[in-house]
């Protein structure tokens, strides 16, 4: 069954959030832009996103507590809205990271199924 | 939901306040984004035009972004409602009277409906301080053949009824008592109700403090204890707790108060105390147990049903008269006797139920007349605005926002309006219970409680609806351009036009059935008070008193105390005549009495004669202006020891002796005291209901031959009532300084309150009929004043071709009384309906009464030419060229 848009949006949210609690978790407090561009390089630019999807995503993680942002100034001292990870949102990557291991561990053992094993 | 969803929901609300801040913000944000990855584009060597397309391309649609992050910030649903209620206040405001006609109208008929509401509520479906009142049964004794019924039984019968838990989960009977309580300075008399121990398990009642009685208290004996009402409690002894285990001194005997009920609990009606029963096997078995003098009510188990219990009585009727004695059995199988079930509700309201449904169907109908008259209205400011709204339709607004609109703004004045409208009926309730007779609403307070909430919301949420509706559905049809191109005016626009007539029509409809009904109610009430009840009240005084146990419990003694107050009554200034009897006229008391006629046989199968027995003095007469026929009225000579004599009226002496003379006939009460002879013929008395007189004649007998504890003094005397009331005062502290008196009336008051229930039906009929002619005359108004703007061109041209000015005003008058008319003519058929529901209240006033219905006709068509005239001469004064220039 194809999923609808409204599900796209909300799986693709899911692993934006993801990649985006990741990165401030391992980089430290980033702005929006930041974030677009690592998440870009870390996936080898594999991932090519429009940044402006990016946007609703953390304002989301912020509603639900796992972020927090405060305007500053970045590197050439330009305002710039700088995000960074909460405790309960390090909780929630901890809890995300598990379940999407699990996720990929199940999905990997059917891809190494041949007819043999059966 | 778990924390993460509810901290989100919470932030998305908070989001709401602060929209504009956070948009600011967000654009800020965006727009740094976009200038950073720029820069970083003309670093990589772009120039600064291709780099910020670039950086545009990169970062995708901003205002999707933009519209994206705004639905994720708030919750959207809720922001667009708020936008809308802001817009509906907005567009109120603009059209103040509009709104204020609106909103007055709503209030009005919610505030009247809730408050009629609330009483019938709290008498027919939630009598306070009752738990579950729908299972309480009253036990009713019917003696079918003499077309009697009461809500009374035997203490036979209660201690048989007792027994059946597999019925009843508690039976409990009582008998109403009155003490002397001497603990204040002025001697005071409670009325207190003698209760079975499980009386208050009946009701589901608790009290406030302390306890109920016990099994043990409830016998002879052991039964000095009372229970208080909580407003005796308040009123006696200021609320102080200590009075629990305290003994106070009722009717000179020592009571000990174990407890005090909760503030709502009051029944029966108006009681300030209870005592125990306790009846003695000997006041169940022994003769007076069949005599039927208790009120029983019973708890029925949740498994049986009302008719159930109702069949229940019935046979178990059928088994108890096989223990009676063969000559009684025989007497009430004569007249049908047999035992019932009364509803608790319906035996509390008695014969105010229908009176109080008949208020809240009218106070309905007024509430459907304001729901029409603000459907006209929103019809008319819909069809004001079909040119802003065609030009939102065509500028991309969906169907759906502009009904959603509107809606909101009937739902913010049906918010509005109920509001008002229930602050409106916790003063109405207020006044309905000062107008409303006093055994009527006993008891019963002006709080608010949910039902009524509930019923107030659901009312204004219907009116919501109901005038939300049509308007909406009205633009739902709405073509844009074709309202543009018009100028406001289309095809739809008529097709409301047509629909606000028909809107007037019903109104007026509906105002001539609640007018009639209305006519009808006052026609009645002024048949009934010309009505003669056979004596003349004017200047009568009557006073209770009940002589204590000690001094007073010899016959001779109470006979002494008659005569000295009599004596000194008559030398008292002012007073012309002065009589003491037991019961009388409208006082509330009733004494029947089956008796035979000496000389005759009773014909088996026939019930025995009946009639309502009084004893009184012998001034009696003279007193009351009541008339003597034949013969002599009682005279002070009947005393103890000489013949026993009686007075019969006019009408026992047609029921008994048609066609020969009573004189000198003796009867013999069925109750075995002996034989009386006939020695006068008085005229009839009516004796509790002007409009119904009972089929019974009435006999006295002398107080002096039978001297009794108990008795109404009766003083006509010239000039104030209070003289009177000053001379009984005196007569009787003169007697005994420590009796007090009590329901101390003038006889003409008696007589009103015996009318005080017909007179609020009356009086409300007459207010909410006046109220249902104004608010269809102003729906009128409404529809001929805009159809004289929307004429305003045609006929200005009219005019200016040389019609006559009276000859327009016709028109635009005709027009409006046309609709009347219509109105008036569905109205008739409304009425001649109406009319049959309402015949069992009316008196001697015919269901279809053509007088009434032509008066009431004449005033709504009056009252539609005043409302078409208005706008009818403002159409003929303006000046055809101002008009024509600016069109």
């Amino acid at each position: 069954m194809a999923l609808n848009k409204r599900d796209k949006t909300e799986v693709w949210q899911g692993t934006l959030a993801l990649m985006v609690l990741k990165t401030l978790d391992a980089l430290g407090p980033m702005h929006g832009y930041g974030i677009a561009r690592r998440i870009e390089q870390i996936s080898e630019h594999l991932l090519s996103i429009n940044h402006g999807t990016l946007y609703p995503v953390l304002l989301r993680l912020e509603q639900e507590g796992s972020i927090r942002s405060e305007w500053g100034a970045s590197e050439n001292n330009r305002k710039a809205k700088f995000y960074r990870i909460t405790k309960s949102g390090k909780k929630e990557l901890a809890v995300e990271e598990r379940e999407w291991q699990r996720a990929h561990d199940i999905v990997g053992r059917f891809s190494a199924l041949s007819k043999e094993s059966v | 939901m778990n924390m993460k969803q509810l901290r989100r929901v919470w932030n998305r609300f908070r989001g709401l306040s602060s929209a504009r801040r956070r948009n600011e913000d967000l654009i800020a944000e965006l727009e740094s984004h976009i200038q950073m990855q720029t820069e970083d584009n003309i670093r990589a060597g772009m120039p600064p035009a291709e780099a910020h397309r670039a950086a545009m391309i990169k970062f995708g649609s901003l205002e999707h972004t933009k519209e994206h992050c705004r639905d994720e910030g708030s919750l959207p649903f809720l922001e667009t409602m708020i936008a809308d209620i802001r817009y509906a206040g907005r567009s109120l405001r603009q059209s103040p009277g509009f709104t204020v006609v609106a909103l007055l109208t709503l209030a009005l008929a919610i505030g009247a409906n809730t408050a009629i509401f609330s009483l019938v509520d709290q008498i027919l479906l939630h009598p306070p301080g009752v738990s579950r009142p729908e299972r309480i049964v009253v036990i009713r004794t019917n003696y079918d053949k003499l077309n009697l019924s009461f809500d009374v039984a035997s203490p036979r019968t209660f201690a048989d009824v007792r027994g059946h838990k597999e019925i009843f989960e508690h039976v409990a009977a009582t008998r109403p008592v009155s003490f002397n309580y001497a603990g204040q300075d002025q001697p005071a008399r409670l009325s207190a109700a003698a209760v079975s121990v499980e009386w208050f398990d009946v009701f589901g009642a608790k009290p406030e403090r302390g306890r109920v009685f016990s099994i043990e208290e409830d016998k002879p004996g052991t039964n000095r204890v009372a229970v208080l009402a909580y407003g005796a409690w308040m009123r006696l002894f200021g609320g102080d707790p200590r009075v629990l285990g305290q003994t106070i001194e009722l009717g000179e005997q020592p009571y000990r108060v174990v407890g005090v009920m909760g503030r709502e609990f009051g029944e029966p009606k108006s009681v300030d105390l209870w005592v125990p029963l306790a009846l003695s096997s000997e006041d169940i078995e022994g003769p007076r147990g069949r005599s039927e003098n208790l009120s029983v009510f019973a708890r029925r188990q949740a498994t049986v049903s009302f008719s159930q219990a109702d069949a229940w009585l019935r046979v178990a009727a059928t088994q108890m008269l096989a223990t009676v004695p063969p000559a009684a059995r025989r007497y009430l199988i004569d007249a049908g006797w047999r035992l019932g079930g009364t509803a608790f509700a319906d035996s509390n309201a008695g014969t105010n139920k229908t009176p109080l449904l008949i208020l809240l169907a009218a106070v309905g109908l007024v509430l459907l007349i304001a729901c029409a008259n603000i459907g006209g209205l929103m019809v008319a400011r819909t069809s004001a605005r079909a040119r802003e709204l065609a030009v939102r339709a065509a500028l991309g607004a969906a169907r759906g926002r502009l009904l959603r609109q509107i809606l909101t703004e009937s739902l913010v004045l049906a918010i509005v309006g109920g509001t008002i409208g229930f602050l409106l009926a916790r003063g109405g309730v207020e006044l309905l219970l000062r107008l409303a007779p006093e055994s009527a609403v006993a008891g019963l307070e002006a709080g608010e409680d949910i039902t009524v909430l509930l019923f107030t919301v659901g009312a204004s949420l219907a009116a919501a609806v109901f005038f939300g509706l049509v308007p909406a559905w009205q633009t739902s049809r709405v073509d844009p351009g074709a309202v543009i191109k018009s100028g406001g005016q289309t095809a739809s626009m008529a097709a409301a036009q047509r629909l606000r007539s028909g809107l007037v029509v019903a109104e007026s409809a509906l105002a001539l059935v609640l007018l009639v009904s209305a006519g009808q109610f006052l026609r009645s009430f002024t048949q009934l008070q010309r009505i003669d009840p056979g004596f003349e009240p004017r200047g009568v005084v009557t006073a209770a008193y009940a002589l204590p146990q000690g001094v007073w419990t010899d016959p001779q003694k109470q006979a002494v105390f008659t005569r000295s107050v009599l004596e000194r009554l008559l030398q008292a200034k002012g007073v012309t005549a002065a009589a003491i009897g037991r019961p009388i006229p409208f006082a509330g008391g009733y004494e029947g009495s089956a008796f035979f006629i000496e000389g005759r046989t009773v014909v088996s199968g026939e019930a025995v004669p009946q009639a309502e027995r009084r004893w009184v003095t012998p001034d009696y007469v003279r007193t009351l202006g009541v008339r003597l026929e034949r013969g002599r009225f009682l005279t002070d000579s009947d005393r103890t020891g000489t013949e026993l004599v009686a007075v019969i009226d006019a009408k026992l002496a047609r029921q008994y002796f048609p066609g020969e003379d009573p004189l000198g006939k003796r009867i013999r009460p069925t109750s075995g005291e002996g034989s009386y002879t006939i020695v006068g013929v008085v005229n009839h008395v009516v004796q509790s209901n002007l409009a119904a007189d009972t089929d019974r004649g009435v006999y006295y007998n002398s107080l002096f031959q039978r001297p009794a504890p108990v008795g109404f003094i009766l003083v006509k005397a010239s000039g104030e009532p209070a003289v009177a009331v000053g001379a009984i005062h005196d007569a009787v502290q003169a007697t005994d300084r420590n009796l007090p008196l009590y329901d101390i009336k003038t006889m003409e008051s008696l007589l009103a309150e015996s009318l005080s229930p017909r007179r609020f039906v009356m009086q409300l009929m007459a207010i909410f009929a006046v109220a249902a002619l104004l608010l269809a005359a102003l729906g009128l108004y409404g529809v001929v004043n805009y159809v004289v703007a929307q004429r305003k061109r045609e006929i200005a041209i009219r005019v200016a071709l040389g019609a006559e000015r009276k000859g327009v005003l016709m028109l635009v008058v005709g027009q409006g009384l046309r609709l009347a008319g219509v109105g008036v003519a569905i109205g008739m058929v409304g009425a001649v309906v109406s009319g049959k529901l309402l015949e069992s209240q009316l008196f001697q006033v015919n269901s279809f009464d053509s007088s009434t219905i032509a008066a009431t006709a004449g005033v709504l068509l009056g009252a539609a030419l005043v409302a078409s005239y208005l706008p009818a001469r403002r159409a003929v004064r303006v000046d055809p060229a101002v008009t024509l220039r600016y069109e």
